[in-house]
C-alpha cells in the first residue's frame, strides 16, 4: 500500500489554499512575506510529520536528526550528576588510575600537579584545573563513588583530613578500611571491575580518582563560582553534592525498598499462616473468605524457585486482588481504559464522509469516502473505501 | 467565495495537513504579522479545498476490515474505533495493519447540498 499520491495532492491542496486566501491577505493588508511564510512554515511543518514523501522535500526523504549524543563522555551536560563524571572516568581511562597509583607523591593531599596528571585525555578540564590549583587539597576525601554513603565515617574522614592533611592519613585510612567492608552497597562501584582490586590497595587514590571526576564537574558547571583558596565553602560543597547523589538514585532507596519487600514477604506468610489456621477460610464471614480466597496464591508464588521474584509478583496479584473483590469497582476501569484508547487512537486516526452506514446484528458495513487515513505514521488519501467489521 | 465556504466540515482541520497548517498560522499570529481573523479565513479555505480535491483529485479506493471496539452516532457524525484493523488500497496489493484506528465521519449528504 503505498502513498505516494499524498504528496502531489497535498502540494495541490496547499497551493490552491495559499491562491485562495491571496485576496484575503492583500485586503488586510498583510505583505506577500506572510503569505510566503505561511506556506513554507506549513509545508515544514507537514514535511517533519514524515507521513509522506512530499515534492517540495529534497529526493532523498531528511531523516529524523540524529538524537544529540547525550552519552559524550568528555562533556558530560552541565547538569549530570557528579556520579556521571566519576563513571566515566574510571571506565573510559582506566590506565590514569594507574598513573595515579604509580606516582610516588599520590598519597600528599597538597600535591596538586599529581593530582592533575590522572586525567590526561580530559582535555577540557585539565586547563580549568590549572586555573585554580588551590582546589586540589580542598575535597581529597570527597569521592562521590563512596559519596554514595555520606556515612559519619566518611563524614569523619573528610574533616579529619582537611583538618590535619597528611597527618591524618593513617586514622582516613582506618577509617575507609572500614568503610569498604561491603563495596556492593555502593552502586557506583558495580561498573568498574577493573579498579576493584586497586582500590581496594589504597582508597586515598580512589578518593583522587573521585576528586579528579568531581572538580572536572564543577569547572564545566561553576567555573570560578568559588574562591580558590575558600578551604571550608568548598569542602561543604563537597559534602553537600555527595548527600544530593546519595539521596537522589543512590543507596537510600534501595534500602526503602527492601524494607517494603520484606514487609510483604512477611505479610504474606502471615496471611498464608492465618488462612491455614481458618481452615481454608470456611469459619470467615463471606466478605473476608471473599478476601482470603485471593491470598492463597500468594505464598504459592512466594515458594518458587526466586523469592524476590515471587514476592514482587505478591505485590502485583494483592493489587489485582483487591480491585477483583468487587467486580463493580471493575467497570468504570474499563471505561477509562476505552477513554485511553481513544487517546491512543490519536495517531491511527481516519477521517472521512460517510455514503453509507450498515449494520445487520453484529456485522456493520460502511461506504466511506474522501478520507485521510493516518496509520503507522504514514498517511495515505482515497476517494471510496468500504469497511466491514465485526462489532 | 466565504459563505458557501461555510458549508464545508472542518474536520479535516485535525489531520496532519491541517494541524501543520493551524500550528503555522499560530506562529504568524504568535509573531502578529496576521490576526485570528485572517487565520479563520485561511482555515475556512482550507476547509473547501481539501474537501473539493479528495472529491476530484483522488481515485484511490481503500477496503478494510476489523473488529469495532466501540460506534457512535451523534450530530451526523460516526466515529468508530476499530480494532486489529487490515487496510488494503487498491492500486499496491501490500497491507497495512493497525492495532486500532479510530474512525471519525461525517455525512457526506451536507457538501452535496451546498
Amino acid at each position: 500500500m503505498s502513498n505516494t499520491t499524498v504528496g502531489p495532492v497535498y502540494d495541490t491542496i496547499i497551493a490552491e489554499v495559499i491562491n485562495a486566501v491571496r485576496v484575503d491577505f492583500e485586503e488586510n493588508g498583510v505583505d506577500d512575506g506572510a503569505l510566503e511564510d505561511l506556506k513554507k512554515e506549513w509545508q515544514h511543518k507537514l514535511s517533519q510529520m514524515k507521513v509522506a514523501q512530499f515534492p517540495w522535500d529534497p529526493k532523498p526523504e531528511p531523516q529524523a536528526p540524529p538524537a544529540p549524543a547525550h552519552a559524550q563522555p568528555t562533556a558530560p551536560p552541565p547538569t549530570a550528576p557528579p556520579t556521571a563524571a566519576t563513571y566515566t572516568q574510571s571506565t573510559l581511562s582506566p590506565q590514569s588510575a594507574q598513573q595515579t597509583l604509580s606516582l610516588p607523591g599520590g598519597l600528599l593531599p597538597n600535591a596538586n600537579p599529581m593530582g592533575i596528571k590522572p586525567e590526561p585525555g580530559f582535555v577540557q578540564a585539565e586547563p580549568a584545573i590549572k586555573q585554580e590549583p588551590g582546589m586540589q587539597p580542598i575535597h581529597p576525601g570527597y569521592n562521590p563513588a563512596n559519596g554514595a554513603r555520606p556515612t559519619a565515617a566518611q563524614r569523619a574522614a573528610l574533616a579529619l583530613e582537611s583538618q590535619y592533611g597528611q597527618r591524618a592519613a593513617a586514622s582516613i585510612n582506618a577509617i575507609h578500611s572500614g568503610m569498604q567492608i561491603n563495596p556492593a552497597a555502593q552502586p557506583q562501584q558495580v561498573p568498574r571491575p577493573g579498579q576493584a582490586p586497586q582500590q581496594h590497595m589504597n582508597p586515598q587514590q580512589q578518593y583522587r580518582q573521585g576528586v579528579a571526576a568531581s572538580m572536572q564537574q564543577r569547572m564545566q558547571q561553576v567555573p570560578g563560582a568559588r574562591p580558590p583558596n575558600g578551604l571550608p565553602a568548598a569542602q561543604l560543597d563537597g559534602l553537600n553534592d555527595a548527600t544530593d547523589t546519595a539521596s537522589g538514585p543512590g543507596a537510600v532507596h534501595p534500602i526503602m525498598m527492601d524494607r517494603a519487600q520484606i514487609d510483604e514477604h512477611l505479610h504474606a506468610q502471615i496471611a498464608a499462616r492465618a488462612k491455614q489456621m481458618e481452615g481454608g477460610g470456611l469459619m470467615l464471614p463471606l466478605k473476608e473468605a471473599t478476601k482470603n480466597r485471593s491470598l492463597p496464591e500468594k505464598p504459592r508464588k512466594a515458594d518458587g524457585p526466586s523469592q524476590l521474584d515471587g514476592l514482587d509478583d505478591d505485590v502485583k496479584s494483592e493489587e489485582d486482588d483487591e480491585d477483583a473483590i468487587n467486580s463493580d469497582l471493575d467497570d468504570p476501569d474499563e471505561g477509562g481504559d476505552d477513554d485511553e484508547d481513544d487517546d491512543e487512537t490519536m495517531g491511527h486516526m481516519m477521517l472521512c464522509m460517510y455514503d453509507k452506514v450498515q449494520r445487520v446484528k453484529n456485522k456493520w458495513k460502511c461506504i466511506l469516502k474522501d478520507g485521510v487515513l493516518t496509520v503507522n505514521g504514514k498517511e495515505y488519501v482515497f476517494h471510496k473505501a468500504t469497511g466491514e467489521y465485526e462489532w | 467565495m466565504a459563505n458557501p465556504s461555510n458549508n464545508y466540515y472542518d474536520l479535516y482541520r485535525h489531520g496532519s495537513l491541517g494541524v501543520a497548517l493551524t500550528d503555522a498560522l499560530d506562529e504568524l499570529i504568535g509573531q502578529e504579522r496576521i490576526d485570528p481573523q485572517l487565520a479563520m479565513k485561511v482555515l475556512t479555505q482550507f476547509d473547501r479545498v481539501i474537501a473539493e480535491t479528495l472529491q476530484e483529485k483522488v481515485k484511490a479506493r481503500l477496503t478494510f476490515k476489523g473488529s469495532l471496539d466501540t460506534y457512535r452516532f451523534c450530530d451526523e457524525v460516526w466515529t468508530f474505533l476499530i480494532r486489529n484493523v487490515t487496510f488494503k488500497l487498491d492500486n499496491g496489493g501490500q497491507m497495512v495493519n493497525a492495532d486500532k484506528v479510530k474512525i471519525v465521519s461525517c455525512s457526506s449528504k451536507k457538501n452535496e447540498e451546498k
